[in-house]
């Protein structure tokens, strides 16, 4: 290696001069000494080295809506009748090609099955909403994981490992695509789960701290009491603080001019103006004072049990709509039922069936569902066999989750498990085959998409994934 | 698939720019290896004559020099007397200097005034602060472990004081390993000696654990990688976890290495079963302090593990009085049988009255209650490891799978840095004794390339950046030093003096060097853009500990007292699931040092401004810019009420009852410069301005929050948060 190799760097203002929007679409990029660790200014689009779109988008945003505890998914979408048949009887692993002997007590579902649709799709009856969206779905039968525990199966989720801090899914879909909007982040993710990896889940990692998710709420607290950490102003109204903003951009401006050049100077210019828009924009979006009572009621708003999903789901819609790139919404820590599975399952279905199907067919209204991919599911399943009596355990082996929308196959079962759902037989999707195929619907190449740190380029599938075309449209 | 299965793999399929070397060259032969710069003997060069005598103060001088006219490039001017005061202040105790101290070394004329603040500053308490803070980055210092399960480290302060503490004592570096990797195992001459050695150690307890793992061999594999990693990055600048799945694809690292390092320290325990949140778990190792340390430890332990026996002698001792009280003689019989301890001897005694032996089994049943009430105070403790009870070599694992044993291998070193026989690791012992030497062993170990990669830290945080920019990676994937002789000659400089920190860091700031301004140049900005060749100071902006004390220092509310704990009040779980109603406190109006480290929990502050992930080493902190920055400076409570302090305190001042004055003396604290006329108006406009609107909108004080808000925006301008 030479010393030449440090003298190409793009000064931020040929940059700034090249990007016609200036500071609304500065972005850094890898381009920038690696080891300095490149620096992110305010949301544009992102200039990876990957040269990214690698091929065309299917989608240009994604919606992900998050099941925590892990929903059950031989109770929801993936109908038993062997397994029903033997309940009450031990499951051997010899029932479903497992090593061990005794897997424990099977467990059929109490739940009514029907397909639905023209594409004749199998839903339990505990989503009745949903069914009559069940021609948009893409239902996968054969996702697995690693991790018997909420905090690895969670990381391994939204970051793809769970030993090692890695960048979160939306953190690189944002460094990749950056964001549409000169206002929002690319990433926002809306009540997201405090535990069991907590920010990690949202988190950059090691790139640049711009892709970072923004995160509205938390799990534990209902979305309309929600606020973002200093986005408003207890002391100033907002003309007083124009005017000390003016003040300070002036002593700013002078500094800048002072220093002749500075990078460093410009961003934190930059920032303010963002800064001060964003305090406007996002209260106007929280608000869902200029939806109509049609929307409102299509989701649920306002309604028990519907309310606060509903309104985390038409949230979310109107961040799609305003050009953010992955928008992640979480029910609270509420599908993890060890015990009682049949009546926490009704509950929490009940919640999300109707803000989901309200999400899905507003979306479609809005012409937004052709170019946004949704994704539905948990950390990882629940067992067959029954636990504590009546719940069920953890199953990370094999579980449903589904895609509606921007690239994906609608009506459309893919994968399945054996007689008993307790492992995938057929076209098993691994986590990291799962990020590689949404990545892959955003027009980007899992390969490519690399991040120098440490001496290495990493990417969110670290050395594994592999694009599931049988899904996509 | 198994997270780390053919892990290493990643290191080469995704790799853009290898190295150039020669194909038929093995990269991981530790032998070749040799010939990469970073583990060549340390070269001593006179630097170059320079042609234009007259700058330099010392040899650093000359290196720099001799390199910038290589280039054709001249150094900026020195920096004006108060830039440089202001940037030695905040590099070595992370604070600014007050008016006072920068009025006193304007005015004195002695020729070694610089000198004098420097010593003043190296002999401080806050040097440690700032400087310990430095190397807790390094040690992925938290309070918190992280990753899965989110459990309170209640005892890490205790490291992270023995650190500044260490720092400040200006502990040779050799032994600052030295006790940091086997302090546990370190002969003592006092309870306290022995202690405080032990909680150095707690270096290598202090790491992110994946806690809910369902194997305990995986988890001891995974801890041990966690702490290779740490180790291999801090000192060696070296990503050593890619030699856990097969031979290093880049450095001179064969797998068989890394096994022996990780049997060292498998051999070491840094986990125990022990009570937390009601049950049983395996968590980070506590040992107890003090002369009495071990006793306290284990009855407070032994209390926890008794507990759910004690619930229910409780319970039972309850219905027995119920039934002594109801008189039923037969389920009274059935339950003494069944539970002799849960009632008490009197009211077992039938010829007694009935009376009395109701009277005793109500005291046996309050006291039941009271020992359940009154659990006894947690001792104090600290996170320390411990040579396991049979410390053995570690056999490689096939694909790094923790599952898939193959052949074992010696514990020892890392080849490309050693001369000589393997160690002899004594039996009995995990070897880490033996490490921490040959770390910095200068003859025979990695003592020269531990000095590299020290004060390469040193002029990266001093300068702005590393001669090695790559701080953390010194390998054939890092980047080539600027000034290879320069880094030599500061090695030698570190070892000579026996492994002193202050001495070196002393040299560096006496340097003209360092006195630089940050004067932009056109012309040399074409030549060399990244400043690589130090043509000029780099501007740099404050780091969240900076940015916060100078702000409570100016306000006059930072209290300069040293904190221990200051997650006292959370639970066991440092972010819950569920309510959380307990978070994190940064309302100590302590040094930001002394703030709690959250993992996936941290302060706004650190989040916002680029502090270091405490997951994992840190030798460089990232820099970005964001618009939450922005929203910080502009909305956050902290900083408006810093603020308003500074506001009152300057209204107060009645040595400057006139506006201009005021306006000086607001710049002076917060900037430690005087403003320039048209800056001195803007702010007498924007007070005079804003107090009269107040004032026509009614309220309280508009004075006041007049000038807060001109001090607010002061704060909130570059120039304050960018060091010149």
């Amino acid at each position: 290696m030479h010393c030449d190799q440090f003298t190409h760097s793009i000064t931020r203002r040929a940059m700034l001069r090249a990007s016609a929007g200036g500071f609304g679409h500065l972005v850094l990029s890898a381009l920038a000494a690696r080891g300095v660790a490149a620096s992110g200014l305010v949301p544009g689009p992102a200039l990876s080295t990957a040269q990214v779109p690698h091929f065309t988008a299917r989608a240009k945003r994604i919606i992900f809506l998050f099941m925590w505890g892990g929903p059950s998914h031989v109770d929801l979408f993936d109908p038993k009748p062997r397994l029903t048949q033997s309940t009450g009887k031990p499951l051997t692993g010899k029932d479903v090609g497992d090593k061990r002997d005794q897997l424990g007590q099977a467990l059929g579902s109490p739940f009514k099955f029907a397909q639905h649709g023209q594409s004749g799709i199998w839903m339990s009856e505990l989503f009745p909403h949903l069914a009559r969206q069940a021609d948009r779905l893409c239902v996968m039968r054969s996702v697995h994981t690693e991790g018997n525990a909420h905090g690895e199966a969670l990381l391994r989720l939204h970051t793809g490992q769970a030993n090692l801090v890695r960048p979160s899914v939306g953190a690189w879909v944002s460094y990749g695509l950056g964001s549409e909007s000169d206002n929002l982040p690319a990433f926002i993710t809306l009540s997201p789960p405090r535990g069991h990896g907590g920010v990690q889940n949202y988190g950059s990692a090691f790139l640049p701290a711009i892709h970072h998710g923004t995160a509205i709420g938390s799990a534990e607290i209902p979305i309309a009491k929600a606020v973002i950490p200093n986005l408003t102003n207890h002391r100033l109204n907002p003309g007083q603080q124009r005017s000390q903003l003016d003040l300070v951009q002036s002593l700013n401006r002078t500094h800048l001019r002072d220093a002749e050049m500075d990078p460093g100077i410009e961003g934190l210019i930059g920032s303010y103006e963002l800064a001060f828009r964003m305090q406007s924009t996002m209260p106007q979006i929280m608000s869902l004072s200029d939806e109509s009572q049609a929307t409102l009621d299509l989701y649920g708003v306002g309604h028990e049990p519907t309310n606060n999903f509903a309104r985390q789901c038409l949230l979310a819609r109107k961040f799609a709509e305003r050009g953010v790139r992955y928008i992640q919404v979480s029910t609270d820590y509420t599908w993890d039922h060890h015990n009682k599975v049949e009546k926490g399952h009704i509950e929490e279905a009940a919640k999300v069936d109707q803000p989901i199907a309200g999400l899905l067919q507003d979306l479609d209204q809005r012409g937004l569902l052709k170019d946004t991919l949704v994704l539905w599911g948990g950390e990882f399943g629940r067992t067959p066999t029954v636990e504590n009596g009546d719940g069920r355990g953890h199953h990370p082996q094999v579980f449903t989750m589904w895609m509606a929308g921007g690239g994906v196959r609608n009506g459309l079962t893919y994968g399945a498990t054996d007689d008993f759902g307790y492992h995938p037989v057929e076209n098993p999707v691994h986590m990291h085959d799962l990020h590689a195929t949404l990545l892959h619907a955003l027009g980007m190449n899992h390969e490519r998409l690399t991040y120098r740190y440490a001496g290495r380029d990493f990417r969110l599938t670290d050395v594994f994934g592999k694009v599931v075309h049988g899904v996509l449209g | 698939m198994s997270n780390r299965i053919l892990h290493g793999l990643a290191c080469a399929a995704v790799l853009i720019a290898a190295p150039s070397q020669g194909a038929d060259l093995n990269p991981s032969d530790p032998v070749a290896g040799r010939s990469h710069w970073a583990f060549k003997p340390l070269v001593e060069t006179r630097p170059a004559v320079t042609q234009e005598g007259g700058w330099s103060r010392s040899p650093i001088d000359d290196f720099i020099k001799a390199r910038l006219e290589l280039a054709s490039l001249r150094p900026a001017a020195d920096a004006s007397p108060r830039a440089l005061i202001r940037r030695l202040y905040f590099q070595l105790i992370g604070l600014p200097p007050t008016p006072e101290e920068v009025r006193r070394f304007l005015d004195d004329q002695r020729p070694d005034a610089f000198e004098r603040v420097v010593d003043a500053l190296l002999s401080s308490p806050q040097f440690g602060e700032r400087w310990g803070r430095h190397w807790l980055d390094l040690a992925r210092y938290a309070d918190s472990n992280g990753l899965d399960e989110n459990f309170l480290f209640r005892e890490a302060w205790r490291y992270r004081k023995w650190v500044i503490h260490a720092v400040n004592a200006n502990m040779p570096f050799d032994r600052f390993v030295l006790e940091q990797i086997a302090g546990d195992a370190l002969p003592f001459d006092s309870t306290e000696q022995r202690d405080q050695q032990r909680i150095a150690a707690g270096f290598l307890v202090v790491g992110a654990k994946v806690l809910l793992g369902n194997d305990a061999m995986r988890q001891r594999m995974e801890v041990a990688d966690e702490q290779i990693d740490t180790i291999g990055r801090t000192f060696f600048g070296l990503t050593l976890g890619c030699a856990r799945c097969h031979d290093h694809k880049f450095e001179p690292v064969p797998r068989a290495d890394y096994y022996a390092l990780a049997g060292i320290l498998t051999s070491t325990q840094v986990m125990e079963q022990r009570h937390m949140l009601g049950e049983q778990r395996v968590m980070e190792r506590l040992v107890g302090l003090g002369p009495d340390g071990d006793v306290l430890d284990a009855s407070y332990e032994k209390y926890w593990r008794e507990v759910p026996n004690l619930k229910e002698r409780s319970k039972q001792a309850k219905s027995a009085l119920e039934i002594l009280e109801k008189g039923d003689a037969d389920a009274f019989k059935v339950l003494v049988e069944k539970q002799p301890n849960a009632v008490s001897e009197a009211a077992k005694n039938l010829t007694l009255p009935v009376e009395k032996r109701v009277e005793s089994q109500k005291s046996l049943v309050a006291e039941l209650s009271d020992i359940l009430a009154k659990p006894p105070k947690i001792p104090p403790r600290a996170m320390i490891p411990a040579d396991m009870d049979a410390p053995a070599d570690e056999a490689i694992r096939l694909a790094g799978q923790f599952d898939r044993p193959g052949e074992r291998v010696p514990r020892g070193f890392l080849q490309v840095v050693s001369k000589g026989a393997r160690p002899k690791i004594p039996d009995g012992k995990s070897g880490r004794m033996e490490l921490a030497r040959w770390m910095a062993d200068v003859e025979n170990g990695a003592g020269q390339l531990t000095a590299r990669i020290l004060v390469n830290r040193l002029w990266h945080h001093l300068l702005g950046r590393g001669i090695v920019r790559t701080v953390d990676n010194f390998g054939r994937t890092g980047e080539m030093p600027s000034h290879p002789e320069l880094l030599d000659h500061l090695a030698k400089e570190l070892i000579d003096s026996g492994w002193s920190i202050k001495t070196v860091v002393r040299q560096i700031v006496l340097s003209r060097t360092f006195a630089m301004s940050s004067a932009y140049n056109a012309k040399a900005h074409i030549i060399d853009p990244d400043n690589r060749l130090l043509w000029r100071a780099h501007r740099r902006r404050l780091d969240p500990e900076a940015l916060r004390d100078a702000m409570l220092r100016a306000a006059g509310q930072l209290d300069l007292s040293p904190m221990d704990s200051t997650v006292w009040y959370l639970g066991d779980q440092a972010t819950a699931v569920g309510k959380n109603e307990v978070r994190r406190r940064t309302d100590f109006p302590c040094r930001t040092v002394y703030l709690p480290v959250i993992r996936n929990d941290l302060p706004e502050l650190f989040q916002v401004f680029d502090f270091a992930d405490p997951h994992s080493t840190t030798g460089a902190r990232p820099q970005t810019t964001a618009a939450t920055q922005g929203l910080f400076m502009l909305n956050d409570r902290m900083v408006m009420d810093a603020a308003e302090s500074l506001a009152r305190r300057i209204l107060a001042d009645d040595r400057i009852p006139a506006s201009g004055a005021r306006i000086d003396r607001m710049f002076d604290l917060i900037l430690n410069t005087p403003p320039t006329d048209e800056e001195r108006d803007a702010f007498l406009d924007f007070v005079q301005k804003s107090e009269k609107r107040l004032t026509e909108e009614g309220g309280t004080e508009p004075a006041i929050r007049a000038w807060s808000m001109a001090c607010h925006a002061m704060f909130s301008t570059s120039r304050f948060q960018f060091l010149e």
